[in-house]
């Protein structure tokens, strides 16, 4: 396959799966729009007793049934994500909502993080100290500080409509303070990394046309400094979305959450985490897809190029 | 271990950190052990993917290009609880190795590859040109060199494997996070003490391994430079 | 006459995808013959280098090494035979000198340890570099990383050598000590070809000049007669310029 239809094959099936993920929140939110709350979009059903029924009418064929073996298992699996993927939307839709507030919300507390880590003096030490604290630590060492040792979550019950319609509960906002904290430690480190490749004579150049330090940092380094970062954010992204995953342990009904509770109900582990596995993949994908399109959207020729995230996905 | 359960009288929190020391030891050895297994595990398969990566033909690219976008794009815990709950592998120290060993693999090949691309085709063709076979040119010039530049790399990736290991937890591996737990449980108004305790444990560990990495590049450092 | 000849190039032609680089290129070296390739950037000179030891392989055509053609060849055999020098050098990064030159001894020559550090000593002394033997790439200048190069192909005792721009990439006081080991190797009877725009070494060791534009070979000859008297107006101008860049030596 050549690059352009291996993109297009990827577009695709992302259209597909947001399309299909879209509908299903929108009718489970609103009371089910489509089909009951929570119900299969069509009936898999029959298409587990055509399953059935070809595992049976080829049974004993030997080899020769072996082909349409290998149909009736794949309408078996087909059968069986219908099932089970609703389960799976209301989960991913917390996985998305997790990646995506820790995102911004560390990126807003990294700015300043990265610039007092490159510019501080004492600030720069604060800054040091929590950069490698946080990066030095596991997450779900973290989570746990926060849902477990501190009153966080009982702060979190006093604020109004918190767990009611589509507004998630406490647990889920004690673990966007988390991931949040976390990212912002890892987002600082990138942004640092790109401050620091930015020619010197940029802020030299400011400063001589009358910017004070902070303006120079502010309108010169900065708008610089972020589109070099982009690269990092994809990763950064794609990690969230993955390790949002550690958010189920502090009884955050995610992704991973919904498969596993599913799991316990029905003992198709197997199943289950390979569905699982194909949404968070979709999730990834999208992230990087998106992420592209927001590079060449901010892209200034000669500016960018490529940076590296915590670990790369691709 | 059992002394944990039978102490009875109150304590006070970091005392009570201080008294389960012994458990926080154990729990940091299988931490290590498993940061270790996983590690190796991950070279030898990494190493050949990487290799492939650079140099393979376009199906034995096709194969393992693919299966590394799959796992690294899948969260390390459901690789974890795949291995676990679906496979059944079983002792659970065993299944979190080979998940964590195979997904650091994934990881892994990447900075083989490239380092491997890093390393300036002339090399390639001068091996060649000397009447060395691909394959030896490839052992004997181009993964030397290689070798040597993947080294930083390793800082990233034994960080992330070492720190990852606490997500073993989900499958009841009793190293040092779970153990943090377990005693948690038991005392519930330490729960600061006994998570600080073990995030300090994880940070020396990761700022140790750092800084080891660090010394062992300048040791492996071709005199003049690597590059 | 047979006997005596190397290297047979008839009628070549490559192309890398679309590009079509040589465009039927024919020409014979004779043992001991040192001919050397001129011609602008980009006309394939590098190109027809690497089609002899086939780090490229050509569309059409034929080369013969020694009556047998290349194709015919075991690969790795043919590149032992035929030795190549890079502009860039090329030395391996993570080798000293001493073991540059010993890994085809042993990696392809099959020989031992002693052996083999023997025969790159004295092959490192014959250019110049004894005191350097155990100095890694990035502590050697230019010359004398270009020497250990050379030395590297000669260790392999190989019938024909390839030298591309040995010296392009040099500081111009460091070209002098490249040229003087490859004088000596032709006056020792080496069978070489050279692309380089050294006319003063063309004119002192050359048997013949040849001149290649747009893959094509326009002109061959002696030194003299092409310098003083070519036939074809492309060749004169090149030439001119040629000389005016980079003076005669
Ligand atoms: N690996 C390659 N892939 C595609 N095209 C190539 C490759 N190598 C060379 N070419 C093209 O082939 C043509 C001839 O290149 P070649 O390197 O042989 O020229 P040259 O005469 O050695 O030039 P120079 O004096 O610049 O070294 C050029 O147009 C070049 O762009
Ligand atoms: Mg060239």
């Amino acid at each position: 396959m050549t690059r352009s239809t291996k993109r297009a094959v990827r577009d695709g099936a992302l259209a597909v799966f947001w399309l299909w993920f879209g509908a299903r929140l929108l009718n489970d939110w609103f009371g089910g729009v489509f089909v009951a709350a929570g119900e299969p979009f069509f009936d898999p059903q029959p298409v587990a007793d055509a399953s059935t029924a070809l595992r049976e009418a080829v049974a004993g064929t030997g080899v020769l049934g072996e082909p349409v073996g290998w149909v009736a298992n794949g309408l078996g699996s087909l059968s069986f994500a219908m099932t089970y993927l609703p389960d799976l939307a209301a989960g991913a839709w917390l996985t998305v909502v997790l990646t995506i507030f820790a995102t911004i919300f560390g990126l807003v507390l990294a700015v300043p993080l990265a610039a007092a880590r490159v510019y501080g003096r004492v600030t720069h030490w604060v800054a040091l100290a929590f950069i490698e604290l946080i990066r030095g630590t596991p997450l779900l060492a973290q989570l746990f500080v926060l849902y477990y040792a501190l009153p966080l979550s009982r702060w979190f019950a006093a604020v109004p409509y918190l767990g009611s319609g589509i507004v998630p509960e406490q647990a889920v906002w004690v673990a966007v303070v988390g991931f949040t904290i976390n990212s912002a430690a890892y987002q600082a480190e990138y942004i640092r990394g790109s401050i620091e490749g930015i020619d010197p004579g940029q802020l030299v150049a400011a400063r001589s046309i009358g910017l004070s330090r902070v303006q120079g940092i502010r309108y010169v380094v900065m708008p610089q400094a972020l589109r070099f970062a982009i690269p990092s954010w994809t990763n950064e992204l794609v990690y969230l979305t993955k390790y949002s995953s550690l958010a189920a342990f502090i009884t955050v009904g995610e992704l991973f959450h919904a498969a596993r509770a599913a799991a316990y109900a029905n003992y198709r582990f197997l199943d289950l985490f390979l569905l699982a596995a194909v949404v968070y993949l979709a999730l990834v994908l999208s992230a990087t897809t998106v992420m592209e399109w927001v590079r060449g959207r901010v892209a200034i020729p000669g500016v960018g190029g490529s940076g590296d995230g915590r670990m790369s996905a691709d | 271990m059992d002394s944990v359960f039978l102490s009875a009288q109150p304590l006070g929190d970091w005392e009570f950190v201080w008294q389960q020391r012994q458990f926080f030891v154990e729990g940091t050895r299988i931490a290590v052990e498993l940061t270790f297994y996983s590690i190796v595990l991950g070279f030898i398969l990494g190493l050949p993917a990487g290799v492939v990566e650079a140099y393979g033909g376009p199906y034995s690219k096709g194969v393992v290009r693919p299966v590394g976008v799959a796992i690294r794009g899948t969260p390390i815990l459901v690789i974890i609880a795949i291995t676990y709950f679906a496979f059944g592998v079983s002792p659970a120290f065993l299944a979190a190795t080979l998940a964590l060993g195979v997904r650091s693999a994934a990881y892994q090949s990447q900075i083989f590859r490239g380092a491997i691309e890093s390393v300036e085709g002339g090399q390639m063709e001068a091996a060649r040109a000397v009447g060395l076979s691909k394959l030896d040119a490839i052992r004997h010039v181009v993964l030397p060199q290689a070798l040597r530049r993947s080294v930083p790399g390793f800082q990233n990736e034994f960080t992330i494997v070492l720190k990852d290991t606490s997500i073993a937890y989900a499958i009841g591996v009793a190293e040092l996070l779970k153990r943090s737990y377990d005693l948690f449980s038991l005392q519930t108004s330490a729960a600061l003490e006994v998570f600080l305790a073990a995030s300090l444990i994880y940070f020396v560990l990761t700022f140790s391994v750092n800084r080891g990495i660090e010394v062992l590049n300048d040791r492996v450092a071709i005199p003049g430079g690597n590059y | 006459m047979a006997e005596n000849r190397l290297l047979d190039v008839v009628d070549v032609h490559q192309s890398y995808g679309e590009e079509r680089v040589l465009e039927g290129i024919s020409f014979e070296m004779d043992r001991q013959d040192v001919k050397v390739l001129v011609g602008p950037s980009g006309s394939g000179k590098s190109t027809m280098l690497r089609c002899i030891n086939r780090l490229t392989d050509i569309d059409e055509g034929e080369i013969a090494l020694d009556g047998e053609s290349i194709y015919d060849m075991n690969q790795n055999d043919l590149r032992r035979q035929v030795g190549m020098v890079f502009q860039d050098f090329n030395l391996f990064a993570h080798l000293t000198a001493l073991e540059n030159v010993t890994l085809g001894l042993k990696r392809v020559r099959d020989m031992s340890e002693p052996d083999a550090v023997e025969k790159a000593a004295r092959q490192l002394e014959s250019v110049g570099l004894r005191e350097q033997a155990n100095s890694y790439p990035a502590e050697l200048s230019g010359g004398q990383k270009q020497r250990v190069g050379i030395a590297r192909a000669l260790a392999m005792d190989p019938k024909l050598m390839l030298f591309d721009e040995p010296t392009s990439a040099l500081d111009p006081e460091l070209i002098g000590e490249v040229l003087e080991v490859m004088r000596d190797l032709a006056e020792e009877g080496m069978t070489m070809l050279v692309v380089t725009h050294e006319m003063g070494f063309a004119r002192q060791a050359a048997t013949d000049v040849l001149f290649l534009e747009d893959g094509e070979l326009v002109e061959q000859g002696p030194p003299d007669q092409l310098f003083e008297a070519p036939e074809q107006d492309r060749t004169r101008d090149f030439l001119g310029r040629l000389t005016s860049l980079h003076g005669d030596q």
